[in-house]
């Protein structure tokens, strides 16, 4: 009880300090910058530049957990999968679907405003994995968003209206935008989606004020620009080379850089592209005014099986030293200095991985298995982890407390052979034919562990993957949702499923945690659908209904 | 080029019920793969889905192939549209795979393919194999086909009478002729009774043939009845039905279009769209697409002022005697009146109205081995000028067919926009 007094306290304090120099709804590279301190806003993705997900609020327990119920619910009015992530500022919360943006009351849930999104009807055929909208970047009064026809959109946080929307590139050439925009050094920084459809991969720095682009760094290099000797060999392979950058970087403002991760190089036929393929399935530290790379760290050369590098690159302090973390697609666990660049630890976060034994520390590159070899050489082989990945985009919690990850798995492996892909703008560049190889048992698990050692802590087994970010807090608590609709928590040390709640449709949104007059809330979207659901064809979730709604849920008395 | 027209008609004509693929397995890996690039990472793998995020396709009837095509080509509530990308023989192989279930059903029995394909070698032999009457091409053509077909003492003249005498010599064989005339019966129509023709096999081909969706559904009303030809049986009497057949096409060789034909004195100008006719006194053949195309994207001044008539032969000499200054007409009726009226004082635009019918040859869909020998002719007979030099003799305004092959279903939203 007295701790929730001081919550409130500090959070009247941060109110008033809004209101004096700015306008209410001003928010300045420094706020940005302090993120994850103030419990009464989220201002940048993963609640904090560093994306750790973890909130040391604790108002909402062990103790009290059971009695978490919901406070309010909006509709999102729409049936695809919802996978945004919910922003809050000045009293309101801003949440997108692919079809509009939203500005919520945060005591009411009630709409304040909403912006329609349109875009062409054919759109939907450049989206691989879900017609998704991850959320909104805000700053100096903004909202930011990008929409599935690779536009880069900016409203009026206060009514909504469109204040500039710049075209990144013709979508009918299969590239698209899902990703949630990142502010920057007063830059907007977005990622390009397609890495199905023979694209040549980006990411691009815009000026928030007038949406003129001021950069675009292309992931995969063109003759002659550094990097471009690891595609010598292909021909013209990198001109449709992928490389997408589909998910929302991470930013340092010491070093003024920002982490962007990269998809696989296309197609997969990874015979036909000789060589590592460099920046595709990378990890990229940019300087967020001009683009230019400071250093690069590739996880899967020449990478035959979709492993992209595109997952959340969280921000630790590992003995002393400042670093990146990410939970790839490929089963390993990367952890990199983050000035350098250099590997500092890359144990495997799964169980099964069968590509590759381990990745040198020394050369930094993978010690791959005849597995490897055999799919460069068009052979059919059985792969772990699957094209899902050990890992998929739904982003990992860090609790740089008791140094823990919690993140959600896949147990998932793939029959594969590469064949000759075909071309055509807008249409899939697979070049291999797959299928899932399914476990008997789980095909999911919520996995907490060590980072550096990968050493398991405990891990809850679900039927169907979870598909859901995860949130762990100084309540003692982890929060994920699935796919059958499921808003659980659980005991953070323990692995102890807590409490759970049925939303009504499976859950592959975010879970966030904030606070409003001195209490403390949880909110996570719900709305089934996405990758997992398309691509997997799971017939047990024919009794989960698509419908997205945002839910906001607080303890009871 | 040649082999990609081929193809389109082939896909044309198996969503509307022609039977063209002889080898299932090589077609179920087809459309297996044709699947999975368009459709599993909505629809699932193998069709397997939970039904909630995208339709369960394991439900579609495997009777509706038409409401099938809309929905792809066109799109269906979260479905996009994917009519600009698809090729038409990707649509007949997802129809393929989805009225197989997977591969994991027998297609739905159709009584055409239950006829064995013909075991003969070469194209020609096994074109020669399915003739009515051994060693001779039977067409049919139109007693009353103005410059297309017209018939003569001995033999025919026009252009589809030219056609079907040079698709004989590709057979080497000699060309025999039933010369019919439509009966202009409520029920009947010039479509259906091709089909009929075809179906109790008055004939081998039918030259003329103009391809537009509902030209290549008729099938689906399974029986017409048959117009009067020159050697038709007495017995044969107008309440005598044909179980109808699906029929196959081969690549179209000329186009039929619409111009503009005016009386020498008058055109001041020149057209680039109906509307620029504003000014002149318009004739309008009425219940013509024509006629309907020019009270729809004229002017309303141009509307108001138009001298209305009935279709036919009069239309133009009315035009000539000054009754109006201009109208819109298919090429072909102005061929017409041109060769009949030789001092005629009536010319013809270049402009051409964008909507127009391709014509090609039908027979029956059994019979499509016809095609393999007469697709490659047509082919080389545009690109070498018989063709041009047919219609000349024919005195025929030869427009060569242009895409797409197959005119879609005119709606009034076509009629209105397509200017």
């Amino acid at each position: 009880m007295i701790k929730k007094f001081a919550w409130g306290a500090f959070a009247a304090a941060v109110a008033f300090s809004f209101v004096t120099p700015q306008t209410a709804s001003a928010q300045s590279a420094q706020d940005l910058i302090n993120d994850g301190s103030d419990p009464t806003s989220i201002l940048t993705y993963g609640m904090g530049y560093g994306q750790t997900r973890h909130s040391a609020m604790n108002a909402i327990n062990l103790d009290n957990v059971s009695r978490l119920r919901p406070e309010w619910t909006y509709s999102l009015a729409d049936s695809r999968g919802q996978e945004t992530f919910p922003m809050i500022h000045d009293g309101k919360m801003y949440v997108t679907t692919h079809a509009a943006t939203m500005a919520l009351d945060l005591a009411t849930g009630m709409q304040v405003w909403k912006t329609i999104v349109e875009y062409p009807a054919e759109t939907p055929r450049v989206a691989c994995c879900g017609i998704v909208n991850r959320g909104v970047a805000l700053y100096e009064g903004k909202v930011f968003r990008t929409t599935l026809d690779a536009h880069v959109v900016a409203l009026d946080a206060a009514t909504g209206a469109e204040v500039w929307r710049t075209k990144s590139i013709d979508f009918k050439d299969g590239y698209s935008m899902t990703v949630a925009p990142l502010i920057a050094d007063g830059v907007l920084i977005t990622g390009i989606s397609g890495g199905e459809y023979g694209i040549r991969g980006y990411i691009e720095g815009y000026d928030p004020n007038t949406g003129e682009r001021l950069w675009r760094t292309y992931t995969i290099p063109a003759p002659g620009e550094p990097g471009s000797e690891t595609w010598k060999d292909g021909g013209d392979a990198w001109k449709r080379g992928g490389g997408p950058a589909w998910l929302t970087g991470s930013y340092d403002a010491e070093l003024n850089t920002v982490y962007w991760g990269t998809g696989n190089p296309s197609s997969w036929n990874a015979g036909l592209r000789p060589g590592d393929n460099l920046y595709a399935s990378s990890i990229l530290a940019l300087d967020p005014k001009t683009g230019a790379m400071k250093w690069h760290y590739q996880t899967t050369p020449n990478d035959p099986f979709d492993y992209d590098t595109t997952n959340e690159l969280v921000h630790a302090e590992i003995d002393g030293r400042k670093v990146i973390m990410q939970a790839n697609r490929n089963g390993f666990f990367y952890i990199l200095d983050r000035e350098t660049g250099e590997l500092v630890a890359a144990p495997k976060f799964i169980d099964k991985v069968n590509w590759a034994d381990s990745i040198d520390l020394t050369t930094g590159r993978p010690v791959e298995t005849e597995v490897a070899t055999k799919a460069r050489a068009g052979e059919e082989v059985n792969y772990w982890p699957s094209a899902l990945g050990g890992k998929n985009w739904s982003p990992m919690a860090y609790n740089p407390n008791t140094n823990t990850v919690f993140a959600n798995t896949n147990v998932i492996g793939m029959n594969y052979k590469a064949v000759e892909p075909q071309y055509r703008p807008g249409v899939f560049y697979f070049g291999a034919e797959f299928s899932w190889d399914w476990p008997e048992g789980d095909r999911g698990e919520l996995r907490a562990f060590d980072p550096v050692t990968g050493e398991l802590k405990w891990k809850d087994g679900v039927a169907i993957p979870r598909y859901s970010g995860v949130l762990s807090t100084d309540g003692g608590l982890v929060f994920t949702g699935n796919m059958t609709g499921d808003f659980e928590a659980f005991n953070a040390e323990t692995g102890e499923k807590v409490w759970s709640y049925n939303t009504g449709s499976g859950i592959v949104g975010q879970p966030v945690t904030w606070e409003r007059d001195g209490k403390q809330y949880v909110t996570i979207a719900n709305g089934v659908g996405a990758v997992y659901t398309l691509f997997s064809g799971d017939e047990r979730l024919a009794s989960v209904p698509t419908g997205g709604n945002i839910w906001t849920f607080s303890v009871v008395e | 080029m040649i082999a990609r027209t081929a193809r389109i008609l082939c896909a044309m004509l198996v969503l509307f019920g022609a039977p063209v693929f002889a080898d299932d397995a090589a077609i179920f890996k087809k459309a297996e793969s044709t699947y999975k690039m368009f459709c599993a990472h909505c629809h699932g793998p193998k069709m397997v889905n939970p039904g909630t995020s995208s339709f369960d396709l394991r439900k579609w009837p495997k009777d509706n192939k038409e409401g099938f095509a809309t929905s792809v080509l066109k799109g269906k509530g979260d479905m996009p549209a994917w009519g600009d990308i698809l090729l038409p023989e990707e649509l007949d192989l997802l129809w393929h795979y989805v009225k197989t279930r997977a591969g994991k059903e027998p297609e739905p029995f159709d009584s055409s393919q239950a006829v064995p394909p013909p075991q003969k070698d070469t194209p020609i032999e096994q074109a020669k194999a399915q003739l009515k009457t051994p060693g001779t091409l039977t067409a049919c053509l139109a007693k009353n086909g103005g410059v297309m077909s017209s018939r003569r003492a001995t033999g025919g003249a026009g252009m589809d009478y030219e056609v079907a005498a040079a698709l004989a010599a590709e057979l080497d064989m000699p060309l025999d002729v039933r010369w019919f005339e439509s009966e202009q019966e409520e029920e009947s129509t010039p479509i259906r009774e091709i089909y009929a023709l075809l179906a109790y096999e008055v004939c081998d081909i039918v030259p003329g043939f103009a391809l537009y969706e509902t030209s290549l559904s008729a099938f689906y009303q399974t029986r017409a009845a048959l117009p009067r030809w020159d050697t038709k049986p007495d017995h044969l009497g107008m309440e005598f039905q044909v179980d109808l057949e699906p029929i196959s096409v081969t690549d179209p060789y000329a186009r039929m279009e619409m111009g503009v034909v005016y009386r020498t004195a008058d055109l001041d100008r020149s057209i680039e769209k109906i509307a620029d006719m504003e000014g002149l006194k318009i004739g309008v053949e009425q219940g013509t697409l024509a006629g309907v195309l020019t009270l729809r994207q004229g002017t309303e001044a141009m509307a108001l002022d138009a001298v209305t008539l009935n279709p036919g032969p009069d239309f133009l000499w009315e035009m000539e005697q000054g009754s109006f200054d201009a109208a819109l007409v298919t090429v072909g009726a102005y061929d017409f009146h041109k060769k009949q009226n030789f001092i005629s004082t009536l010319a013809l635009d270049e402009y051409r109205h964008p909507l127009g019918f391709n014509i090609s040859v039908a027979m029956l869909g059994r019979k499509k081995a016809m095609r393999d020998v007469f697709d490659p002719a047509i082919a080389r007979m545009i690109e070498d000028g018989t063709l041009q030099d047919l219609a000349d003799k024919s005195q025929y305004t030869y427009a060569k067919p242009r895409q797409p092959w197959v005119q879609a279903h005119l709606t009034m939203q076509t009629i209105i926009s397509m200017r």
